[in-house]
């Protein structure tokens, strides 16, 4: 599903990723581990990018995982890559959390933060040496100024569209817009579906 | 469709919608292929953006999700009540004779495949591959122990077990047909409650194993009969308790 972009090897890792998952769904621990191995790292890196705490993170990052343990049977390869479900849920439960009432202080703090830094920097900076990194920095690059800040302030901030709005002083259908464009063309530019 | 609604993609994948247009955007969802299928692809590379953020774990969370899931009940899967009688004819063969269990034909028997859905024909035949695989490395296994008791209701049960490999094979046979609407649920019991093990099918001809893994604190394995679809919990006393080794 990487299409032309995704290496041999990640097409591959990403088969075997919905081949170990159905094996956790019959209770194989040891394809747990496996599932573990490639989905911890990541699962952890969008809860800290979207939390900022890393107690918290790691707080959401274990209850995604053991989620993953508990609702691998629900797991449906129609819909799309084992990844993908891990990671949706992943970002679910931290903006979930993020919008909770106890951290709404910290979000606060977060949102007169992000006034004066620029939110794309602090990814680039924070990623880890990864096969995909390289290549989402760059696509990243290729976004339009307000494509870029939608997307990053919206899917690694955590913040509502309308929030995004008002913290790049936009209107908000033209966020709305932006998210979804400039959604689409990280996709084409990754060489997604 | 309202092309207000469906440019709300991009929000959605982001979880950047409100909860009245999340509401809003689901019902739309619902009836527009084309959304689910832009959802599916910025999904996917929503999954991208998140793998590119990826830090390496501390090795406590590891810690910290294995003793969890030691204690997690898994959700269990959709078990078809269609037996995969040709798919698993030629395996069960196999291994039945292996086992030298050399159970009659003709005995009433059930099928039950723990935590596999039966969709399709090829997942049924590398279930039954999977589990004649699992069954001859489970008997090798230091620590084997098999157990046999009697069901009280007719027929008789049978467990191989290893504690090292955590996992257990049941097979159940001869056992008497329920009355509509019943089934027969299989229970792992321990100390923290019972977990179920899945519904179990009555045929009359099928024979076949449980296969089940992550027995946890399971010291038991138990019998029940439930109503049609199975229970959170036993409803009926066991006709069956199996025990198994420590």
């Amino acid at each position: 599903m990487l299409g032309r972009a995704g290496s041999r090897t990640a097409s591959e890792e990403q088969a075997t990723l919905e081949a170990q998952l159905h094996r956790v769904a019959l209770g194989d621990r040891d394809a747990f581990d496996a599932v573990y191995e490639q989905l911890a790292g990541p699962v952890l890196g969008v809860a800290r990018r979207v939390l900022r705490d890393p107690a918290q993170a790691e707080e959401v990052a274990q209850e995604v995982l053991v989620e993953i343990w508990r609702t691998a049977s629900r797991f449906d390869a129609h819909r799309g890559s084992a990844r993908a479900w891990a990671l949706t849920m992943a970002h679910a439960r931290a903006v979930d959390r993020v919008r909770s009432a106890d951290a709404s202080a910290r979000r606060e703090a977060r949102a007169a933060e992000l006034m004066v830094v620029p939110p794309f920097d602090e990814v680039v900076e924070a990623v880890e040496a990864r096969l995909d990194r390289e290549r989402v920095r760059r696509c990243l690059e290729g976004l339009t100024e307000l494509q870029r800040e939608s997307v990053t302030l919206a899917y690694y901030g955590g913040y509502t569209y309308s929030q995004v709005a008002h913290l790049l002083s936009s209107p908000l259908g033209t966020v709305k817009t932006r998210l979804r464009d400039g959604l689409a063309r990280l996709r084409d530019c990754l060489g997604v579906g | 469709m309202d092309p207000e609604v469906h440019s709300l993609t991009g929000a959605y994948v982001c979880h950047a919608l409100e909860p009245a247009e999340l509401e809003a955007f689901e019902r739309h969802l619902a009836r527009c292929p084309t959304c689910v299928q832009e959802v599916a692809e910025l999904q996917e590379t929503a999954a991208l953006l998140a793998s590119a953020a990826a830090q390496t774990p501390p090795p406590r969370l590891k810690a910290a999700v294995d003793a969890r899931i030691a204690v997690t009940r898994q959700i269990p899967p959709v078990v078809s009540h269609e037996p995969a009688r040709q798919a698993d004819r030629r395996p069960r063969r196999r291994w039945f004779t292996a086992l030298g269990w050399g159970l009659a034909a003709g005995l009433a028997a059930v099928v039950a495949v723990l935590g596999v859905r039966l969709n399709d024909q090829q997942n049924q035949i590398d279930q039954a591959r999977q589990r004649s695989t699992a069954i001859s490395t489970l008997l090798a296994a230091p620590d084997v122990h098999a157990e046999s008791v009697n069901v009280s209701t007719g027929g008789n049960g049978r467990v191989l077990v290893s504690r090292s490999r955590d996992e257990a094979a049941i097979t159940v046979s001869g056992l008497s047909r329920l009355a509509p609407g019943k089934v027969y649920q299989l229970w792992m019991m321990g100390p923290s409650g019972a977990r179920s093990g899945g519904v179990v099918p009555v045929t009359a001809e099928a024979f076949d194993s449980v296969l089940a893994h992550g027995l946890g604190d399971a010291r038991t394995i138990g019998l029940t009969v439930e109503p049609a679809g199975g229970s959170a919990q036993p409803t009926t006393e066991p006709v069956m308790l199996l025990p198994m080794p420590a």
